[in-house]
């Protein structure tokens, strides 16, 4: 079980390794029996991926979660893979520096589950998301070896490996040591929310502020029904209730003039765009709750039934505002509840669909629900993931986007690291679409044991 | 049949074009999928096959039994400026890019070494990034999607054309800076920036100590430069060690950093370059490492850039060398042989600095190779990417010297 | 009251699995084991309400015996679910199918039982003067028990235990008192009344000094809070009844000095799932809660303490009663006391009511961690307002060999005013 209710999978053995030598002793002993396995972090992904089904060993890093060093001068951190994200960034805090990539989750989630997620966050807009921040990894693959990939100066050794590792979902090998990239904390911010009686004006606002050229920290947007569902929790933020949607607008930088400028032009943008109201953080105790109420955004929607499907799919941002209403119109013809709250600055959306899993006719629905809305995300130039990864959970949506030759590149790829599919089995390529790249195994070693497969279409 | 005839045959006469001094039979597929058809032919037919960009400044000289050229991949499919992506044919000279991009208010915030004409497609396979990579980023955080050709003819596409995509694994970033060992680049998908509304350059000549000090007071002022590149005498051809500063964004946040460079340097020695002699000093730059016949360069934490630099001197002489310190990245170009180059990526090895040779006439790449010094288990899983996309060593890479 | 038909676990349906709670749980941060975290333990316990998991299955009953019942997981979910509620169903449950372990029945026993108890906590007493218990304090199980009964002895320079005993019946002293004073009865308890009878003193005679007069109230036993976690609600209900008829059906606060017991029975009314009980637990405040008053305004300043004090905000004052900041309205009126920030403050000690006598390895794990920080903080008090944290954090200073004592934060304030002459 992760943040997916739709998911559900019991492993065979759970293994809480206290130490690196530990987990390498355990992965050796695993591949020694051919047994296959799951990393996992805080288990607050949202795609099924750390989940174990039966004859796999589920390997919780959770314990691991030393941060080795902070490096002031040459702005890093090298920390084990169980640190929590936001522990990190207060660690980093002292020095003057910050993690830059924030996931809603980051109270909860650690920095091994962001990499192989490349997870972003609401100031990823800006940051970059995590693939931009990590420098090197001390990897640990199926066979039991080590091997160190990256630089400190983020220049790799040869191939990019540290970028091809980052979002693989933990099907490369497990990252045992990581070197992120610390950034200077911005000196000046500010926090805006601006409310608006429509999603649509809200997603032209958004159109406008990209095109002056202006990157704000963050551009997050959330409908009514996350809006009510927020202001019930212990997160209530005074976000206008009566709102179709309000827009958190975040500007920071270096330097207070120019972030004073930057703001009141996007402060006028918002006005022009239709903005009800456009409020400005006054303190840094006003702004705190202004994120707090979007951060737990998800949590909160937990109030608006039993189960909660959070989706994830990016669309071309000029096309927000026409994406936003199909997706209420799916809702609408399924009858059921979708809140959004999202990345807009990126056109990263989180439809989030309210069910009682326990109903197996509403979960059909919730299931097609998904689907179409997928579907018109891709129509719309989009992806069906920007950043909680493919897992169990969308696999199936992967040929609409990729087509048999690109799935079985993925797949050859994957094969290199783990020749023989051990780690996090099942997960990411459904190979039963993959064109297969079977000439190149014959030279490899440790190929045995993979199951035969299909050609198709 | 000869090569040149079965070529013919499967392209038609205007894929083929003049054959270099070396007399490799050159082709210039003018689709994606004519690159696919032609190295899938090569790969049954155990041709070698080197892959040229705009051709005009490569020295043809790895042996091939055909050059593949990309040239006539030079059409740009989308440019979106509301989006602020493109979409743009590998074979695109960068100069046409950027203008067309102009055109419609967006910027490609990249500024590679090599000629303005240079393509896409080499920039992304080299991952060469300028100076404009203190502010914004290796060539990698360009780059929202590839589609490439694999060495046996396989069409593949990777990423996708919006702002966040972690749908499958990440084979772009495999081939920024794969330098073509994984396939050849067709297409690829970018991301872009606005184009700056306030662009200036400033600069300042000084010993290199002082000027690196100077460097860490402008990171420490808060002060957010486009590019912050120090250069040394040679490559910018003035008396002392130049320090370059580009400040390029909104007017507002321009004019901040304009009045907190003064307060930086202690007491305004910078000088302001015109429009006109900002332009030549950054093409100087840019151009001044296609000169020399090798160049490469190497990745160090902002910390040790001083002792870096101090080495690179010691062992090869100072001659042309341009560095973001705080981007940990130098390059460096020149005259040197295979064992003085050896020698030094060994050295730098020992840091934790990688060396990666960017350009060296073919006897020199071949045998230093364009990385090396792995790491234990690296080169393992270097060729086995190698196989997966050139099971039969079409491509003629000269990856990891012999 | 709704949902008493399925006895709590309704508390748990708006878990969506977000994970938002695992940082936040001491046992979770102990271990990393997600069995033992909130989100792993209400899965366990859903597994439990639908028939999936079975009462005696000896995992579920290992992980739920290791939840403190602390419910520092409450505040941080943002879809409210209701931890301790759940955590009471499934506990009784799991009651109902197996024997009650013989330590918590025989604690149960000696620390509670009318009669019994009064003889053990005698015993204790003259253990503790004899001074050894703090000279035999160790981590061990002998030496942590030793080391908890030192810790429930009144501090050095706090004083006036003896003179204390006449002072219960003594009226307040005559400073700012509003006219009339305002009349409270006391809630004695077991633990608090047989080991920690000084901070009753200390209460009387500071809430007097702020213009309460507090009574005693005869026929009151131990309030249920350590059967109720345990899962004997049954017991737990009878001890409720008879403290709702002792205290009768007036209107005046019940104050309470132990924020395990006061959580308990501001939740009278759940538990008896009746109107007596509602109004009862309606009365309910703690000490803090009366001292900082309604507008918080804060108790009548004393005379300056120059103490570093740390405060350690006990679990069923924080989370289950949501009491924060009253407490820090008593250091604020002593003058010179400095609050002395320590990380985590606000996490579980371990202590929870009998879990540091039936789960010492994760009492002690999750007790370790706050005290590698407290002497990294190195304050000379670290105050919280609770029995089972005052011995928990008093035991484990002392066997990490700190001079630190753990005390209650009235007794603090108690030491100002007799400082200050508002006892002579
Ligand atoms: C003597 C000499 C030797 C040189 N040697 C090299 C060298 O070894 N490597 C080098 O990069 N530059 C080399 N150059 C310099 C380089 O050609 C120029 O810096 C650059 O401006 C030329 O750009 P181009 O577009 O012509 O790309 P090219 O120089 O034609 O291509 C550069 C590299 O990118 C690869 N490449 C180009 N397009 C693609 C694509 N679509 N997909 C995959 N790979 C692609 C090529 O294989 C080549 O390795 C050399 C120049 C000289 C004068
Ligand atoms: C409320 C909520 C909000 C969220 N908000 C965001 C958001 O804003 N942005 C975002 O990107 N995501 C978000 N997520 C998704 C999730 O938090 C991220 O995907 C996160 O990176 C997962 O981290 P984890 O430690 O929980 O990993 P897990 O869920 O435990 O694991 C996720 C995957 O990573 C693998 N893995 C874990 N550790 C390692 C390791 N050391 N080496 C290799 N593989 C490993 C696992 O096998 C699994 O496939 C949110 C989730 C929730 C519940
Ligand atoms: S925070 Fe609340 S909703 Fe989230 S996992 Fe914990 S209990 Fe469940
Ligand atoms: S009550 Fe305390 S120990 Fe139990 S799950 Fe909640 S936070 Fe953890």
């Amino acid at each position: 079980m992760d943040g997916l209710p739709t998911h559900r999978l019991i492993p065979d053995l759970v293994v809480l390794p206290g130490t690196r030598e530990e987990l390498v002793a355990v992965v050796r002993l695993l591949a020694a029996l051919g047994v296959s396995f799951v990393p996992r972090g805080a288990g607050t992904g949202l795609s099924g991926g750390a989940l174990a089904a039966e004859g796999s060993v589920l390997l919780v890093l959770t314990r691991l979660n030393r941060i080795v060093r902070i490096d002031r001068d040459s702005r890093l951190a090298v920390v084990e893979p169980g640190v929590v994200n936001a522990k990190l960034g207060a660690a980093a805090r002292p020095a003057g520096l910050q993690y830059a990539p924030d996931p809603s989750s980051q109270s909860a989630c650690t920095i091994g589950g962001n990499v192989a997620e490349n997870a972003g966050g609401p100031h990823c807009l800006k940051y970059g998301v995590t693939a931009n921040h990590i420098l090197a990894l001390e990897v640990l693959l199926a066979d039991g070896s080590l091997v160190e990939i990256g630089s400190p100066s983020g220049e790799s050794w040869g191939p990019d490996l540290v970028g091809v590792f980052v979002g693989s979902e933990g099907n490369f090998g497990i990252a045992t040591r990581i070197t992120v990239r610390l950034t200077p904390l911005p000196r000046a911010v500010r926090t805006l929310l601006a409310d608006f009686t429509g999603l649509r004006t809200a997603g032209e606002a958004v159109s406008a502020i990209i095109a002056t050229g202006i990157v704000p920290a963050a551009l997050e947007m959330m409908d009514q029904s996350c809006i009510n569902a927020v202001e019930d929790s212990v997160y209530a933020a005074g976000y206008p209730r009566d709102a179709a949607a309000v827009l958190l607008v975040e500007i920071d930088g270096r330097n207070s003039d120019a972030v004073v400028a930057e703001t009141d032009v996007v402060t006028d943008l918002l006005r022009q765009s239709g903005a009800r109201s456009v409020r400005s953080a006054a303190t840094e105790a006003e702004r705190e709750r202004l994120w707090q109420g979007r951060k737990k955004a998800f949590g909160a929607m937990g109030r608006l039934s039993r189960d909660l499907v959070v989706q994830d799919a990016v669309v071309p941002r000029s096309v927000l505002p026409q994406v936003l209403e199909t997706i209420a119109a799916i809702a609408t013809h399924y009858g059921l509840v979708v809140s959004n709250v999202f990345h807009a600055g990126d056109g990263n959306l989180h439809p989030n669909i309210s069910f009682d899993a326990t109903d197996p006719v509403l979960k059909n629905k919730v299931e097609a629900a998904s689907a179409e809305i997928m579907q018109a995300c891709i129509a719309a130039g989009g992806t069906i993931t920007g950043e909680h990864g493919v897992g169990i959970d969308k696999m199936r949506y992967m040929p609409l986007i990729f087509d048999a030759e690109s799935l079985g590149a993925m797949q050859a790829v994957r094969r290199v690291f783990d020749p023989d599919e051990r780690v996090n089995p099942g997960k990411v390529v459904p190979v039963h679409a993959c064109r297969e790249w079977t000439h190149a195994r014959g030279d490899r070693v440790g190929s045995r044991g993979a199951a035969p497969r299909g050609e198709a279409a | 049949m000869t090569i040149l005839e079965k070529v013919t045959a499967l392209l038609g006469e205007g894929a083929v074009l003049e054959a270099g001094t070396d007399r490799v039979p050159r082709v210039a597929p003018g689709s994606p999928d004519a690159v696919a058809l032609l190295l899938g032919t090569a790969h049954q037919e155990g041709w070698r096959v080197r892959i040229e960009g705009a051709g005009t400044w490569l020295q043809s000289d790895a042996p091939a039994d055909l050059a593949l050229t990309t040239r006539r991949l030079d059409r740009i499919p989308a440019i979106e400026p509301s989006d602020l992506t493109a979409t743009a044919e590998a074979g695109i000279g960068l100069d046409q890019l950027r203008q067309q991009l102009a055109d419609r208010g967006a910027w490609l915030a990249i500024d590679p070494p090599g000629l303005a004409g240079r393509t896409l497609g080499s920039v992304v396979s080299t991952a060469t990034a300028g100076p404009l990579r203190h502010g914004f980023g290796p060539i990698k955080d360009h780059l929202l999607g590839v589609t490439f050709v694999t060495g046996d003819g396989r069409m593949v596409q990777s990423g996708g054309r919006v702002m966040k995509n972690v749908a499958g694994y990440d084979l772009t970033r495999l081939q920024a800076g794969g330098f073509g060992a994984f396939g050849v680049i067709v297409l690829v998908h970018l991301r872009l920036r606005t184009l700056p509304r306030a662009d200036v350059t400033y600069v300042l000549e000084g010993a290199r100590e002082d000027l690196t000090q100077v460097g860490e007071d402008i990171a420490a002022a808060g002060l957010t430069p486009a590019a912050l590149e120090l250069v040394s005498p040679a490559l910018a051809r003035r008396e002392r060690w130049v320090l370059a500063v580009r400040l390029a964004g909104s007017p507002a946040l321009v004019a901040a950093d304009e009045a907190g460079l003064g307060a930086a340097s202690g007491g305004g020695r910078f000088s302001p370059l015109r429009a006109e002699e900002a332009h030549a000093f950054w093409m100087r730059l840019a151009e001044g490492f296609s000169v020399r016949p090798v160049t490469f360069r190497i990745g160090g934490v902002p910390a040790a850039s001083d002792e870096l630099l101090d080495l690179l001197q010691h062992q090869l002489g100072d001659e042309w060398i341009s560095a973001s310190p705080a981007a940990g990245a130098i390059r460096w170009t020149g005259d040197t042989n295979i064992d003085r180059l050896q020698r030094l990526r060994r050295t730098l090895a020992g840091l934790e600095v990688p060396l990666t040779l960017e350009r060296a006439p073919w006897p020199l790449r071949g045998a230093v190779g364009h990385f090396g010094a792995y790491r234990e288990g690296v080169g393992p899983l270097v060729a086995g990417l190698r196989r997966t996309f050139d099971p039969g060593g079409a491509l003629v890479v000269a990856t990891e010297g012999s | 009251m709704t949902g008493i038909a399925r006895g709590g676990f309704e508390g748990l349906d708006a878990c969506v699995h977000c994970g938002f709670c695992l940082q936040a749980c001491p046992t979770f941060l102990a271990t990393g084991d997600e069995s033992d975290s909130p989100r792993g333990r209400i899965e366990l316990m859903r597994g439990l309400e639908r028939g999936d998991i079975a009462a005696t299955d000896p995992a579920l009953i290992s992980h739920l015996d290791r939840c403190l019942g602390c419910r520092g997981c409450e505040p941080v979910c943002p879809s409210g679910v209701q931890y301790g509620h759940g955590l009471e169903a499934a506990r009784s449950r799991i009651a109902g199918s197996r024997p009650v372990p013989g330590v918590a029945r025989l604690a149960l026993w000696a620390l509670t039982t009318p009669g019994i108890s009064s003889v053990v906590y005698w015993f204790a007493r003259v253990l503790r003067a004899t001074g050894l218990p703090r000279l035999l304090a160790g981590w061990g199980r002998f030496g942590f028990a030793m080391g908890m009964l030192a810790a429930t002895r009144a501090a050095q320079g706090g004083g006036g235990r003896r003179k204390a005993a006449k002072a219960r019946q003594v009226a307040p002293a005559a400073i700012r008192r509003p006219s009339p004073p305002l009349a409270t009865l006391l809630f004695r308890g077991c633990v608090m009344q047989g080991l920690f009878s000084h901070v009753h003193d200390a209460t009387i005679r500071t809430l007097g000094v702020n213009g309460y007069q507090v009574r005693d109230v005869s026929g009151q036993v131990c309030c249920g809070a350590l059967h109720a976690h345990a899962g004997l609600l049954d017991e737990a209900r009878a001890l409720a009844r008879v403290n709702v008829d002792a205290f009768g059906d007036g209107d005046e606060p019940i104050v309470v000095n132990s924020a395990g017991c006061g959580a308990l029975m501001k939740e009278y009314g759940r538990l008896l799932d009746d109107l007596r009980g509602e109004r009862f637990g309606a009365r309910v405040r703690d000490v803090t809660e009366l001292l900082a008053g309604s507008a918080m305004k804060g108790p009548v300043a004393g005379e300056p303490l120059d103490l570093h004090v740390a405060y350690d905000p006990p679990c069923h004052l924080l989370h289950a009663q949501g009491i924060a900041v009253q407490p820090l309205k008593l250091f604020a009126a002593i003058p010179l006391l400095e609050l002395v920030p320590v990380p985590g403050a606000a996490e579980c000690c371990g202590s929870a009511g009998l879990f540091t006598l039936l789960e010492p390895e994760m009492s002690r794990a999750v007790l370790q961690t706050k005290i590698d920080r407290l002497r990294e903080a190195a304050p000379q008090v670290v105050a919280t307002g609770n029995p089972g944290c005052l011995m928990q954090i008093g035991a484990g200073l002392a066997a990490a060999g700190s001079a630190a004592r753990a005390r209650h934060p009235v007794e603090l304030l108690d030491d100002a005013y007799r400082a200050a002459g508002r006892y002579e």
